[in-house]
This record gives structure tokens, sequence and C-alpha cells, in this order.
């Protein structure tokens, strides 16, 4: 399996989460998937439908058509870019006005032509659909030896008709992808519920709450480590947990792992080439 | 006394046309939306609530609710509504008609919109702590730098351009 694809960055993994994006950039070419970077990306404007939806729909369709332009399908590590260009993918398909409004401001405002037939994945369905679970399970050398509970986020999986990766009441893609890693894993009955992120922009402390009880919940349960694919959900569950343990008032040290780098792992990559030592909660010390 | 306000109803359904969205008329009020709502229990948000106001034409009365911009964006209200209504979406909305009231913007979005304005992404690169305690800047770990937008000062006047459009063009 070889496949080129352009890798849209969005905004806060290639500012902040830089283990996320080491850890694509160390295994997807080792599974078989060239990335390719392109200019002239900007934000997807997911943020700013609070603020103002044409405006975020615009955005979103400048970037597809950036990628577009060199014939890339697009990946998103961010489910919220990913839900972002997928729903602008369909609002423009789907409504003449505003198909002819941003097809035309494009145009005019920075000489981009929108197509909207690049396909854009997002981690999970890249290394589930697209490598395969079984590929993946072939090129194994180092099985990971933990208990690890998925987090999905929000957004990857929300809402069914923007073309996501897995069923949205009960995905189970990233399970399949940990035991074909190795790893042992199982069902939690907070699997679904939000970690606070996109809260931190409004409401910091309830963010922190929030991810907090995700995290207890994790714990509480009897996992070694949780497994993420999100950038946000990386920031408040990993990067600030020690700001989520003070609002839950309890150590909470659970190891945080990017799908991509318990990915790596298994592929006998080190902890450093993937990033891991850049995670703030102990997911380093869980390996020794 | 608040009463409703005809215009704004349509004003709304045409937006929601737009996007291809079902119009709030068609809730029957199950509440699976709040039952399911991440921002309900710690921050008392209430789709279901916000649903009937709209229907029933008090628009301006939750333009100036606090309680929209506790939604996180999970998508599960509009996930579980069985009449096909999206609340998450008429919240945004609801909430681009607070900004466009001209009235200051809660939280971090105004610093967003800046870095928005002069890199093209929501915040400029951060370093971070390993967990020895060393900083590391983005260029030091080995990642490609990120070619943003191609000019700048030319997609700076794009933005605020684009931030007093709207979603349905004025046409009635």
């Amino acid at each position: 399996m070889n496949k080129r694809i352009g890798l849209y960055p969005g905004c806060v993994m290639p500012t902040e989460q830089y283990g996320y994006e080491i850890s694509i950039r160390q295994v997807l070419p080792e599974l078989g998937i060239e990335l390719i970077d392109v200019g002239n990306t900007s934000c997807c404007g997911a943020p700013f439908k609070n603020i103002n939806i044409f405006m975020q729909t615009y955005l979103s369709a400048r970037n597809i058509a950036v990628f577009e332009m060199k014939g890339l399908d697009i990946f998103t590590p961010c489910p919220q870019c990913n839900l972002s260009l997928q729903e602008t993918k369909q609002r423009i398909e789907g409504s003449a006005e505003l198909n002819e409004r941003i097809l035309t401001m494009l145009e005019e405002e920075e000489g981009l032509k929108y197509r909207g037939d690049a396909k854009i994945y997002q981690t999970l369905d890249l290394l589930h659909d697209v490598v395969g679970t079984a590929a993946l399970a072939e090129k194994v050398i180092e099985p990971l030896d933990l208990n690890i509970a998925c987090h999905y986020g929000c957004q990857t999986v929300r809402y069914t008709g923007a073309e996501r990766p897995d069923i949205a009441e009960h995905p189970m893609k990233m399970e399949r992808i940990i035991t074909a890693i190795g790893g042992r894993t199982g069902d939690y009955s907070e699997k679904l519920n939000c970690c606070g992120g996109p809260l931190i922009i409004t409401h910091r402390e309830s963010s922190f709450t929030k991810a907090g009880e995700k995290i207890k919940a994790v714990k509480d349960r009897g996992f070694d480590a949780l497994s993420i694919v999100c950038p946000l959900g990386g920031r408040v569950l990993d990067s600030k947990q020690d700001k989520a343990s003070e609002m839950v008032g309890e150590k909470l040290d659970l190891p945080v792992f990017y799908l991509t780098q318990l990915v790596g792992l298994s592929l006998g990559k080190s902890p450093g080439e993937l990033g891991i030592d850049l995670n703030r909660s102990p997911a380093g010390r869980s390996l020794k | 006394m608040s009463k409703p306000v005809k215009t704004d109803t349509k004003e709304l359904e045409r937006e929601l046309r737009v996007l291809g969205l079902g119009s709030p008329d068609l809730c029957f009020q199950c509440s699976r939306c709040t039952s399911g709502c991440e921002a309900m229990k710690l921050l008392e948000l209430q789709p279901h609530f916000v649903m009937a106001s709209v229907r029933s034409g008090f628009i301006r009365e939750m333009v100036n609710s606090d309680a929209l911009w506790a939604c996180v964006g999970c998508y599960k209200c509009r996930e579980r509504c069985p009449q096909n209504v999206s609340p998450v979406e008429i919240m945004y909305l609801l909430k681009n008609k607070y900004v466009r009231s001209g009235r200051s913007i809660p939280g971090d979005y105004q610093t967003m919109l800046q870095n928005l304005m002069t890199c093209g992404f929501i915040q400029k690169n951060i370093e971070v702590l390993d967990n020895k305690g060393n900083l590391h800047e983005r260029s030091e770990l080995g990642l490609p730098e990120i070619e943003g937008v191609s000019d700048v000062s030319k997609f700076m006047e794009l933005i605020s351009r684009l931030a007093i459009e709207k979603i349905c063009g004025e046409r009635v």
C-alpha cells in the first residue's frame, strides 16, 4: 500500500502539540503513507464558528482548494479541522447561493480554484482503513504491553453524515488498532465523554474540570494509559493534566499518548523518536 | 415583558436553509439534546430550552444569553435529535448575531482573531517543556517550518472583509 497525501497541519498541532506531529511524521511514511507539505495553509476556521460561520466556511474552503490545486487528498490530524473541512464540502454542495459566493470570493481574493472532490482523512481512518489493521499487525516488532483506554474525541466521530471515520455512538476502530499492535483495551462508560478541550477558550476552569473527570474515570477503571487522536484533547488531557488534577483534587498521573506514538513504539521506534519526552503526563515513565 | 419577533425568526430560518439545516419549528421538546449535553451539568446549558425559545420567536433573548458560550461543540445534540434539528448550529448562528451586534466577544476569541489576521493561525509557535523541565522551540525538534499564507497583508484584509459577511446575503 502506497499513498501520497497532503498534510494539513491546522493550528494547535504545529504550534504546541509537537509530539503528535513528530510521531505522525515518523510513523506514517513507514506504513506506506507519503506525507506532502504544501505552503499557503491557514486556520480552518473551526473555532470561529462561534464568531462567523461564513468566515469559517470560507477558511475551510480555501484550505481544501490549496490542496486540490496540487492534486492532493488531505490528511487532517485534527478532528476539528476535519469536521470543518467535511461540513464545508457539504454546505457548498448543498447551497447554490453559498457555492457561488464562496467560489467567486476564493477566485477573486486568492486566485484559488475549489472543486470539492479531494478526500479528507483523519488519523483513525488512515491507520485503520488505508493502512489496515492486518498490514499494521505485520509490521509490529515490539507488541505493546499496556492496557489502553481509547478516547476518540467529540468531533472525530460526530456528526454522522459528515463522513466520520467511525460509528458515532459506538466507535471501535481505535480499539482494533490498539489490539493490532499488541495492546490490551476495553470499554468504559465515559468513553464518549468530552475532554473539555474547546471550553478552554471561554471557561478555563470548567475545561480542566471536565478533563480531570475524564482522566479520573479512566484511571479508576484500571487502565494503564489513555490513547488520543486530537490536539485539543492533548492540550487538556496531557499538557495541562496538572491543572486537571487540581480541579478534581487528586494527583492523576495518567500516562496519555497520541495513538501514533503508540503505533510508533510497536514498530520498534524509541520514545525519543516519537516525541514522547514532550508528553507532560507520565507517558515515558509507564514504558520502563 | 419580552415579545416574540417574527422577522428574527424568518432571518434565522433563512440562515439555516443556506446551511442545509432544519427549522427549530420541528422540535417537539423531547430534550434528548439536553440529556446528552456536555455543558449541561457543569455550566447549565439546556439546548431544548434554547430551541423552545427560538421556536417561539424569542431570538434576541437567546442571543443575549451567556449560557450559549458554554457549548463545547460536541455535536451530541445534532447526532441525537429525532427531528434532524441541530441545536449546536442554531447556537452558533445565535452567537454570530451577538458578535455582529458589536459587543465584546467572550474569552480568548479576540486574541485568536488577532493571531489569525497576523499569522493565519489562531496562535504562534509556543515553546514547550519536556518531561525533564527543558524548554523546546518547534525548530529544535527536527520539524519542518510550516509555510503559512503566502501573502500575510492581503490575508489580513481578507479576514477583515470576511468578518462582516453573513452566511446568507441581504436578499429577503
